[in-house]
Parts: C-alpha cells; structure tokens; sequence
C-alpha cells in the first residue's frame, strides 16, 4: 500500500511542479503506462489491479467501523452490575487460546497465498482448508464463551456493557464467517477451476481480507479482556 | 460481455463474445441480459451513463417529493396555530423532508453526475467495476422506496433527520418510522460506500494516458474528495444505526438511560458522519461550477491546485469539527473551544474556494447562459451561507441560535444555495452531452430568477425569525411569542411560505423545460459552450464505449488546448481557433482502437438488490422474512460469482477469432 | 471563435438588476440583523439582551455579524464589478492565466487573520460563560415531556432557602442575582433557552448540566424548549420571572404558606374532585384526606417520566400545561409583560384573580387535555410505556365537576 501512496504523491509533486512551469506541457508523463499496454493483464494507472485497491478502500472504511463499535464498547464497559462484570466473566486462558487459534490462522493463510503465488493449487487448497477450519474453531470458540457468558447472566440487554460487548464481538464474530464463507468458495472456485482472473490474485484478497480480521481481533482481545476496566 | 471489433472500415461490427472467453465457462445458469431496448436495457445495465441517468431521474423524484413535505412545512407555519398538519404528521414531515432531500436527492444526484462524467473526465471506457456500479443504484432505490414505504405503513419517521437519542427509541416514538428510517439509511449507505469504493478506484486506475492527478479536471477532483469523505464517514453513521436498530428491535440498551446510557454517544456518532456529509453535499458543486465557470470566462480555473488542495483541506478538516453542531450539549468549555476554533479554521480553505470563483471570472469573457447563471448564484447564495455559518462558529453565538431558524437559514443558503444551485448548474451544462439538445436558454433563465428569487424569499426570512427566537421543529407558533415592529415573526414567516411557492414554481419551470420544451429543441452542435474538459471529446451523447480511441491527455483543459493554439509572442497571447470539436470527434474515430470490450450487462445487482428491503422488511415485521431476503441475497451473490464471463477480467481479451457477428448483440 | 446561439444570447441578461438585487440583500442581510436588536421585537429576541450573559454574548457576536457582513458586501462588491465590466463584449480570449500563487497565499492568510482575531474573545467569552462559581442561588431545573420543573432545594442562597420549593412553568429569581441553574431531564433530551437572559444549554438524562442566570431587572423573559423533544416540542414553553429582593422574598414565603382549606361549597366539592380525579399525579402540598392523613401523589406509577406538576400554588403562577396557556386573561398578560421593572412585582404577585382569571383555556383542559395538546395518553396506544401515559390523559369530566374543580384550582395560591 505504501508503495501506492509513495507513487501517487510523487505523481501529484512533479506534476504540481510541472504545472507552475508550463501548463501546456504536452509530454506524456513518464509515470503513466501507454495504453495498448495489454502484455500481462490489464493496464491501470497505478499499476495495482482494480480489485486490490478496492479491497484496501474497503478495509479502510470497515477500521472506522470497528472503530465506532470499540468506541461504544470503551464508553460503556464499566456499566454493568456488580456481580455480571468483566471480573465475574472473563476466562483468559481460554480466550487466549482461541485468539491463538485465530492468529494461527493469519500464518496459514499467508501459506496458502504463497502457494497460490507458485501456482500450486493443491497446497493452496490445503493451507485454505486448514485456514477455514482454524476460523471455525475460533467461531466455536466465540459460541461457546457467548453461551456461558448468557448462562451466567450477562444476556444481551442486561446491561450497557453486554449490549455493547455482544455486538462488538458479535460484529467481528459475523466478519470471521463470512471469511470463512469466502474461503470455502474461493476453495470450491479453484478447484474446479473456475475463477477467471489471476488465481493468485484472488486468493490474495481473501487473504487481505482474513488478516485484518485477525488484526481488529488482537485489538479487541488486548482492549476488552487484557486491559483491566 | 461485448466486444466492440473494429476493423479498419468505418462501421462498427460487434462480436459475441462468449467465443472469446477462455478462463471462465458458465455453469449453465443464466446467460447474460443482450436487450438493448426497453425495461431490461435499463434494468440490467452496467453501463455508467445509464446508471447515472437512473441516479439522477430517482433523484429529481426524491425532490419534488421533499419539495411537497416542504411545503406542507411552511404551509403550517404561514400563520399562527396553524392546523394543517397535526403534531405528529409535522414532525414526520420534517424528519422525512431532511432525509430525502440529504440522502435521497442530492447525495444521488451528485452520484448522477459522478457517475456519468467521472469516467468521460479521466477517458476512461467505464467505472472499474461495472455490475458494482449497477448494484449501489439499486441497492439505493430500494433502500429509497423502503425509506418511504413508512408512509403508507404506520408513518414516517418522527425524531428529526439528527433523530437524538433517546427520543428515537422506542417508548418515545413508538410507531415503526423511526425503525424505517434506520434500515432505510443502512440500505441507503451500503450504495453510498459500495459507489465510493467503485470511482476512487475508477480515479486511480483508469485515467486515460498523460492524464496525471493534476491533470484531473475539477469536477472528478472534488467527486474524488467526496468518494472518501464517504468511504469513513458511512461506517461511522452505520455504527449509530445498528445501535440503534438493536436498540429498538432487540431491546438492546445503548440508549437506555436508566440503564446508565449516556446520549451524548448518538450525538458524536451521528455527527462524525454528519459533519462530513455536509462536505459530500456541497463539494461535488463546488466542482461542476468550477468547471461551469471558466468555461463561460473563457479562463482556466484560477489557481486550479489552490482549489483542488483547498477541497482536500476542506475534507480533511472536515473531520474535525463535528462537535461544533453540539455547543450547546454541555461537551465543557474546553471541547467547546477547540471545536469552535477549528470551525473557524475550516472557513479558510471554503473562502479560498469563493475567492477562486472570484478571480477565475476576473478578467475574462464572460457569457450568461443559465449553468453560468447558477453557478454565480452558488457564488453570491453559498457566500451569505457562509457567512453566516462564520457567526455561529463562535460558540456562545450560537448558543444563542442553534436549533433556531437561523440555523435553517443558514443550512439552506449553505445545501440549496451551494449544493442544490450547483446541480441545476451541471444539469444545464452538461444536458447537451448527457441528451444531444441544449435546454432551452430563454426557459432556463426564467428558471434560475424565479428560484433565486424564491430561495431568498424562502430562506432570508428565516435569519430574522431565527434571530428573533423561534425555535426549529415547532409545529406550531404562537402569537403571543411573535412580537411587534419590522421584525416580528409572523410577517416573516408569512413570507417564507410565499417564498416556497415562489421556489416551487421555478422548480416546475425546470421540469417544463426539460420533460416539454426540450423535446423541440433542436440537436445541439457536439460543443455548445466551448468547453475545456475531456467529456466534450466524444458525440453527444457518448456512444456506450465513450470514446472511440482512448485520449492522450497532454494537459489540464485538454480539450482547450486541441482546439485552440497559442500564436502570440512572449507575453502577448493570442488564442486561434485551430478545429472545432465535431472535427476532432471525427479525427478520433477514423483512429479508434481496434478492438473495444465493454462489460455485458448482469441479471444480478438489481436482484441482490432487492433482497436488502425483503431483509429490512423482517427486521420490522418477522424474522421469516430475513430469511427469505438472506436466501434471495446469497442465490444473486453465487449467481454473480458463477455468470458467464466476468467482465472486469474479460474487459481485456483478445477479440473473438472468427470475428463473426452476433445477432443479439447487434444494436448495442 | 466559435459562439453558440445560447452563448450570444447571454449578454441580455439584465446586469443592473441582477447587481442591484446582490447588493440590496447584502444590505438586507447585514443591516437587518443589526437594526433587530433595536425594535421592539418578538419576546424571544436573541439580539435583545437582559441580562449580563446574555449581554456578553451579544457584545461578542454583533462585531462578528458585522465583519460578515462586511466581508460579504466586499466579495459582492467585487462580484458585481467583474460582472459588469468583464461581460462579454466581443473581447478576444484572454490569456490562460491559471493563479498568481503569491495572490492566491496571500489571499489565504487574509482570512485566516480575520478569524484569528474572531477565536481569541470567543475562547475568553466561553471560559467566562462557564464560570458559575459567583452564583449566590441554586435552582433544579427538570425537564420532562412537555414541561419545565423548578425546585429550589434548601440553601443560604436565594436569601435562604429553609423548605424546598417546586413549582413549574414558571422561574422566579430574585433580579441582578447570578442564579446557578443545575439542570437535567427525566425522559429525552430538552433545552434551556431563555434568550434574553443566556444562550441554551441542553439538559440531558443522566446528566446535570450547570447554567448561569441573571436579569438585570425586574421583569419576565419568555423562553421555549429548543431541543427538539417530541411530539409536543413546540408546546414546551418556560418563563423567568425576575423579582427584586423585597418581591422575592414575599413570593418565597407564599410559596411555603400552608394548605388552606376550601371556602366555597364549589371548591369543597372540587377538592373531593380533585382527589378523587387528579391527586394520583399532582401534588397539592397540606391535602389530607378525611382521616387527616397527607395525600401523597405517585405520578411515577402513571406517567412514563415519572412526574407531574405541583399544583399547591398553581395560581401564584401566570401559565399552566407547559406554560403554553395562559391563567390570566389577554389584557393583564400584557399589562403584566409590558409592565415598568418598578410596577412589575406588585402585577405579578398580585397572582391570578377572579377577575383576570382565564377560565377559558383551563376549563378546555379539564375537559380533554390531549386534544388541546398533543400528548400520548390514548390506552390503546401505551404497548410501548407499559400502559404509562406521557401527558395529561383525557379524564372524562362531567362540566359540573370541571366548574368545581375550577372553583378550587382558583383558590391555590
């Protein structure tokens, strides 16, 4: 992404600089790719492909997104009744062990990409699975710590807190599924072959995608269960 | 998907282009839509112009039917006690009338505009992601029509457009407007972001050769800027509106006070999206009249990287100064002066922008058609706005006029004197380039002095009434609290309401205009203003492929510059008119590009579309209706990833082989 | 170069109406708001101060209006020059010229100097604004759906305070006092605003927010719920009355007088009335019932916010329902209102009496309150309260009892 930035400001300098000399500078700028350019893909004016960018733009916006829900949840985390609080609830090692789970799954996904890189489809599909699976065992995880959670009382209108703690989690709960759901198809798609641009590519925006969700968790786990209210 | 062949005679040939594809087959499941003609051409384009079209024909529904809440509005305040409107139909009334004239009329609009000429500003064939460009139109209109399905279900939503927890919540507005409201603006904000994602991508990576970002023309500048106040701002909005919607239908306590709950949340999250809507209304006019004015000056935009950095600025900071709607919240006085300096210094790069406006006419050659005539009105309208948007910046002044009509005035010199002026700008305009005739000149000058006339009859008003104390949100006024002398505020009011009418009927001349006098118009010459910008260097309106060869683009005013030469001396200019657009336009098709591919269009946005409000639905009524949406939605979705031919990839293909001619492709 | 026909056209617009119409709203704009301070304007008038808060908002915001104004008249001025003299008369193209960088930097700082010199008195005035430590009498101020209540807890301030006071509607303070108003709300979110007297401070559940009060003079300065509270907002009206001190004491004694037992058999039968019909939300304080015990109101087990306005002295007050009604009929209101600070004490103490008595709009209330104002009391429509109603229901009154039931209300002061 730094590299996006990097070219594009020393775009917009020279070109400022260009401007203040000579308007009517009619030299096609060196940073900018003729057009029949078709070798290889398709030409953009950054030199990113078009979905990438996307997926940089999304996740962009989904940071202010959890941005507000963890906002909401650092406001009300300490208005909870005294006997159904963070204290009464919490199971570090457990949750510790399920983020474990989660991180791990960063690490396989990166596997999967690199092997998508060497167009090994058959490792691809391998570190996908074992991906999947990993965000499936930290999905059980999260039903689980929820379950007990509600057993114990903290239901989800029983206090600021709870609201607030379910829907912080429960957001990123939804975020790690349909992670999961885009695992499974992208799997399924490279199996059968069906995905129509660059393989890689594709697996490498599941990725994008797998690892921020993976990084909003570390956030969330250090500010809602490590840091002591 | 279509491929445009071109060989090297003069007609083009258009090649099915399944032949062509190699790295996708269909599953079998549908085809993708050829029509060309009637409903489906349009229901299923993919075609940026079309879109943009739909954008701005929904829009311009949307206003007219603000415009009646509106003047249900004033008709109630005409006079003292007024009975028109019950207490509870007033307060849907001006909630529903801010909705739908922020999010369902000017915010489309611009997205009409941005969605047409982004792409024919940086020479680009289409946006970058066609079917996601057809998706957010729908995925509005459906979210539009839900948002306004309340009327006939129970009642529009009645907590202010600002709808201020807890008075939104459940035992203060227990009808089912407000949960309208909240899914409506989710379903609304998801076309927002998902159109924001397609055109800063579209801006990045598909500007024609040469064409740097400083090169950009100012209108794709100003749209650009918008695209990412929208990107951060419609998460933050969507925050308050989940909350809001657990709040209401899953008894979540976010706003529960007795619970604990602290208000003040909803205010600083609806205003962190809010502030920066103010800049999403109002900075896509800010580039058509800058576009609108050099033309008719005959000058370059004075100061173009002032502008386009001052527009930034303005974005940027813009960030910062939400608390300064909440002055009079009890943030504290420190918050309070932070807030209210940076507000002041937000006024900096917007004064910059009408000292611009200012200078660009300096000096020039100045034609009056009416897009010069709105955009001067935005100058004069949008500077009073301003101003008066100055005195309230210092906070213990608007102490004194927040949630009074002097805020009303002030937001509508700001939105209907910036941003609405500005659209009927680029209306007039770009009408040539977007239908192939002009709008009526003469009609179009009776338009823009009846609406001026009326907005300042309308919304002047409001600055005495304001200041002489009458509250906002009031459906009713009372003698007693009206006073006597030059200023009262039954005189005032009187006049505003009179204004609206005066208002409507220049907005209905715009309609004759453009629905009964422009069908006699005759067919425009391909450059009717003598334009500057890269739009301009195609037919009118654009063939689907917009440009028959992709332009090289060597400086900003690219078009000017083809036109004209320079032949003067050292400091002395002197401008000669070296060819005219039809000329060009020609010299660019005679070298088109060989081959053209075009994106087919897609059964599936509209569908994918529609399972948002089936969804929305069941939130409100009953679970199985989620469900049924969820099962609607997921179908569209595997529909979408499984259809022939994806065309972002296939854009790029070689031609079909045997170049033979497809029947049902053949009217593209 | 080439013109099209609506190119051409454009030199017919009509220039000197256009400039003259720029400029006369410019003049409009600004000079109006000016000359608003002046007149003798609306009883809300925000440029019309009467107190030292609101006095020092108006200093700091009327140089303000006029820079603004100012600056506009300029950038019209300019607007209207370039429009006139660079019009199209067949001149040939000008040069291309794209900014004069140093113009336009310079340019920049100008405004940016201006609002320098604009943020450093506002940061002074909202510092001093906040100060509430010189305040010498405290006064709660609650908001609830659609009304103000005023309780006056007890205290050495106010000229001493020895039994908590509550009333509604109506603010007495003793006049050239700063007065702390420490203010909240029971239900949604509503705002302080009495603009001759201070700028508007929301008062939001959950949350006490301190206000500075003070009126020069004797006298009632109207205000009006600002923030937008629901489906009655607009009928959520407050008034400050300020009393000199000699004024307010004597208000403040009659206030804490003890219950008097009706006079009139009508009255008598009104108090029955009353608690039978409407002691379960208002409080009349000394009411006993026949075996001597006090009765005590429970508003909170009828209305959704919890309260109800205290009626032990409902006529020493000029308004009820909000202070959107009057008790006293049109000509003393405005003999009240337009009174000299000197003659203002004795009209207002004077209370409300048989014959300034504003029968019409009380008995209309008695008779159904929710479609004299709107309020949401219908039983079919309570799901969402628990059956709680938020305002006064409609009680179904027979006009006899009203007429009692008036009969007694007269009597409470």
């Amino acid at each position: 992404m730094s590299d996006v930035v990097k070219e594009t400001v020393q775009d917009a300098v020279e070109i400022v600089k260009d401007h203040a000399e000579d308007v009517h500078d009619h030299d096609v700028h060196a940073g900018d790719h003729g057009h029949d350019d078709h070798a290889g893909g398709h030409h953009t004016s950054l030199g990113l492909s078009n979905t990438k960018l996307a997926m940089w733009l999304f996740l962009g916006s989904e940071c202010l997104l959890f941005g507000g829900l963890i906002s909401t949840y650092m406001l009300y985390r300490n208005r909870h009744s005294e006997d159904v609080g963070p204290d009464q609830l919490w199971d570090i090692p457990f949750t510790s062990a399920s983020s474990f789970v989660l991180l791990m799954s960063s690490l396989t996904m990166v596997l999967a990409v690199a092997a998508a890189g060497r167009k090994d489809d058959r490792n691809t599909k391998l570190w996908m699975i074992v991906t999947a699976v990993l965000g499936g065992l930290f999905l059980s995880g999260q039903v689980y710590e929820f379950t007990t959670f509600y057993r114990e009382g903290l239901g989800y209108t029983e206090s600021l807190f709870a609201s607030s703690f379910y829907t912080l989690t429960g957001f990123h709960g939804v975020h790690v599924a349909v992670g999961i759901i885009m695992l499974i198809a992208t799997m399924g798609m490279v199996a059968k072959n069906k995905i129509s641009g660059d393989k890689a590519e594709t697996v490498e925006m599941v990725g994008l995608y797998w690892h921020f969700v993976d990084v909003v968790w570390i956030i969330i786990f250090t500010l809602v269960y490590l840091i002591p209210a | 998907m279509a491929i445009i062949e071109r060989p090297a005679g003069d007609s083009l040939t258009y090649a099915d282009a399944d032949a062509a594809v190699t790295a996708t087959s269909s599953y079998g499941y549908l085809r993708r839509p050829v029509e060309t003609e009637g409903w489906r051409s349009w229901a299923f384009t993919v075609d940026h112009k079309k879109i943009g079209i739909m954008y701005g024909v929904s829009a311009m529904f949307f206003f007219v039917l603000g415009g009646l809440e509106a003047g249900l509005i004033r008709l109630q305040l005409a006079g003292p006690e007024g009975t028109i409107l019950s207490a509870d139909k007033y307060n849907q009334m001006f909630t529903m009338h801010a909705t739908t004239m922020v999010f369902l009329f000017v915010m489309p609009m611009a997205a009409a505009f941005a969605n047409y000429f982004i792409p024919l500003q940086v020479g680009a064939r289409d946006v970058a992601f066609p079917r996601l460009n057809a998706l957010s139109f729908w995925v509005f209109i459906f979210g539009a029509l839900f948002l306004n399905s309340s009327w006939i279900l129970g009642g529009g939503a009645d907590g202010g457009w600002f709808m201020y927890a807890p008075n939104s919540d459940v035992p203060f507005s227990p009808s089912n407007g407000v949960d309208f409201w909240a899914l409506g603006l989710q379903i609304t904000g998801i076309a927002s972001l998902v159109g924001a994602i397609n055109l800063i991508v579209t801006v990045l990576n598909m500007r024609a050769p040469g064409m740097s970002l400083m090169k950009m023309p100012i209108f794709t500048w100003m749209a650009f800027v918008v695209q990412f106040l929208l990107l951060f701002a419609i998460p933050v909005i969507t925050v308050a509106l989940f909350l809001l919607m657990f709040q209401r239908s899953y008894d979540a306590t976010f706003f529960s006070v007795e619970e604990g709950a602290d208000p003040l949340l909803w205010q600083h999250l609806f205003w962190i999206f809010g502030h920066p809507e103010v800049y999403i209304l109002v900075l896509p006019s800010f580039g058509i009249i800058s576009e609108v004015l050099p033309v008719f000056s005959k000058k370059p935009l004075f100061g173009y990287p002032f502008v386009v950095f001052s527009g930034a600025a303005i974005g940027f900071v813009g960030w910062g100064v939400w608390a300064h709607h909440m002055f009079a919240s009890g943030l504290g006085p420190v918050s309070v002066a932070v807030f209210s300096v940076a507000t002041m210094a937000i006024a900096v790069p917007t004064g910059v922008k009408i000292i611009n406006w200012t200078l660009t006419m300096w000096g020039g050659k100045l034609q009056f058609t009416t897009a010069m005539l709105f955009a001067v009105g935005l100058i004069v309208q949008f500077t009073i706005g301003g101003l008066s948007g100055v005195t309230h910046s210092v906070a213990p002044s608007d102490t004194q006029q927040t949630d009074t009509y002097y805020i009303v005035a002030h937001f509508h010199y700001v939105i209907f004197g910036g941003a609405v002026l500005g659209l009927f700008s680029g209306l007039y305009y770009w009408w040539p380039k977007m239908f192939g005739k002009c709008l009526n000149e003469k009609w179009g000058k009776w338009n823009f002095w009846v609406m001026i006339i009326g907005m300042n009859l309308t919304f002047g008003p409001m600055h005495i009434v304001g200041l002489q104390g009458q509250p906002r949100r009031m459906y009713q006024w009372t003698e007693n609290r009206a006073g006597e002398g030059p200023f009262n505020i039954a005189t005032w009011n009187l006049v505003a309401t009179i204004g609206t009418f005066v208002l409507a009927i220049g907005t209905l001349l715009f309609f004759i205009n453009a629905l009964v006098i422009h069908r006699k118009q005759p067919i425009a010459p391909l450059d009717p203003w003598d334009a500057r910008s890269l739009e301009w260097l195609t037919t009118s309106p654009p063939k689907p492929h917009n440009f028959d060869r992709t332009p090289t683009v060597h400086a900003l005013d690219e078009v000017f510059h083809r036109k004209y030469e320079d032949i003067g001396e050292g400091d002395e200019h002197e401008y000669v008119q070296r060819s005219t657009l039809e000329e060009l336009v020609e010299e660019e098709e005679r070298n088109g590009d060989a081959h053209i591919h075009l994106p087919a269009p897609s059964y599936w946005p509209i569908v994918l579309a529609f399972a948002l409000p089936v969804m929305a639905y069941g939130v409100i009524y009953t679970t199985w209706l989620i469900v049924l949406g969820a099962a609607i939605a997921i179908a569209a979705m595997f529909g979408w990833a499984l259809e022939p031919a994806d065309a972002e990839e296939s854009d790029f293909d070689p031609p079909a082989a045997g170049g033979e001619t497809s029947k049902e492709l053949a009217n593209v | 170069m080439r013109d099209s026909e609506t190119g051409t056209s454009l030199n017919h617009v009509n220039l000197p109406n256009r400039r003259a119409r720029t400029l006369k709203f410019a003049a409009l704009a600004t000079a109006g708001l000016f000359v608003a301070g002046c007149a003798t304007n609306a009883p809300q008038d925000t440029t019309d101060p009467a107190g030292t808060n609101a006095q020092q908002i108006y200093d700091l915001s009327w140089p303000i209006f006029a820079i603004a104004g100012l600056v506009g008249v300029i950038v019209f001025g300019v607007l209207a020059f370039v429009i006139v003299r660079d019009r199209d008369r067949g001149q040939p193209i000008p040069e291309q010229t794209h900014g004069k960088p140093k113009l336009e930097i310079a340019l920049t700082i100008l405004p940016a100097l201006i609002l320098i010199g604009v943020a450093i008195p506002t940061v002074g005035v909202i510092m001093d604004l906040d100060d509430t430590s010189d305040t010498e009498c405290v006064v709660n101020v609650t908001g609830q759906q659609w009304w103000w209540e005023f309780d006056y807890p007890v205290q050495d301030g106010c000229g001493g305070i020895t039994e908590p006071i509550v009333t509604s509607g109506q603010m007495v303070i003793p006049a050239d006092t700063n007065v702390l108003i420490r203010g909240t709300s029971r239900d949604v979110i509503h705002s302080f605003w009495i603009p001759r007297l201070n700028g508007k401070r929301d008062m939001v559940p959950g949350r006490v927010h301190n206000l500075r009060m003070q009126a020069n003079e004797p006298g009632i300065y109207a205000g009006q719920c600002a923030e937008f509270c629901g489906l009655s907002h607009a009928n959520m009206r407050m008034e400050v009355v300020a009393l000199d001190d000699g004024d307010f004491e004597t208000w403040k004694a009659n206030q804490l007088e003890d219950y008097e037992s009706p006079t009139s058999e009508a009255a008598l039968r009104g108090e029955t009335s009353f608690v039978t019909n409407c002691s379960r939300c208002h409080q009349i304080d000394g009411i006993t019932d026949a075996d001597g015990v006090p009765i005590v109101s429970r508003p909170d087990q009828q209305v959704y916010s919890g309260a109800a306005p205290n009626l032990t002295n409902l006529m020493t007050r000029n308004t009820f329902a909000g202070a959107s009604w009057d008790l006293i009929n049109q000509d003393y209101r405005d003999e009240v209102w337009e009174a000299s600070p000197e003659e203002f004490g004795d009209l207002y103490l004077a209370g409300v009496t048989d014959d300034v008595f504003n029968e019409v709009d009380l008995r209309e209330w008695l008779r159904n309150s929710p479609t004299k104002k709107p309020m949401y009391t219908d039983p079919l429509e309570l799901e969402a309260t628990d059956g709680l109603v938020r305002g006064m229901p409609y009680l179904a009154l027979s006009e006899d009892q009203i007429d009692d039931l008036l009969a007694y209300l007269l009597e409470r002061k």
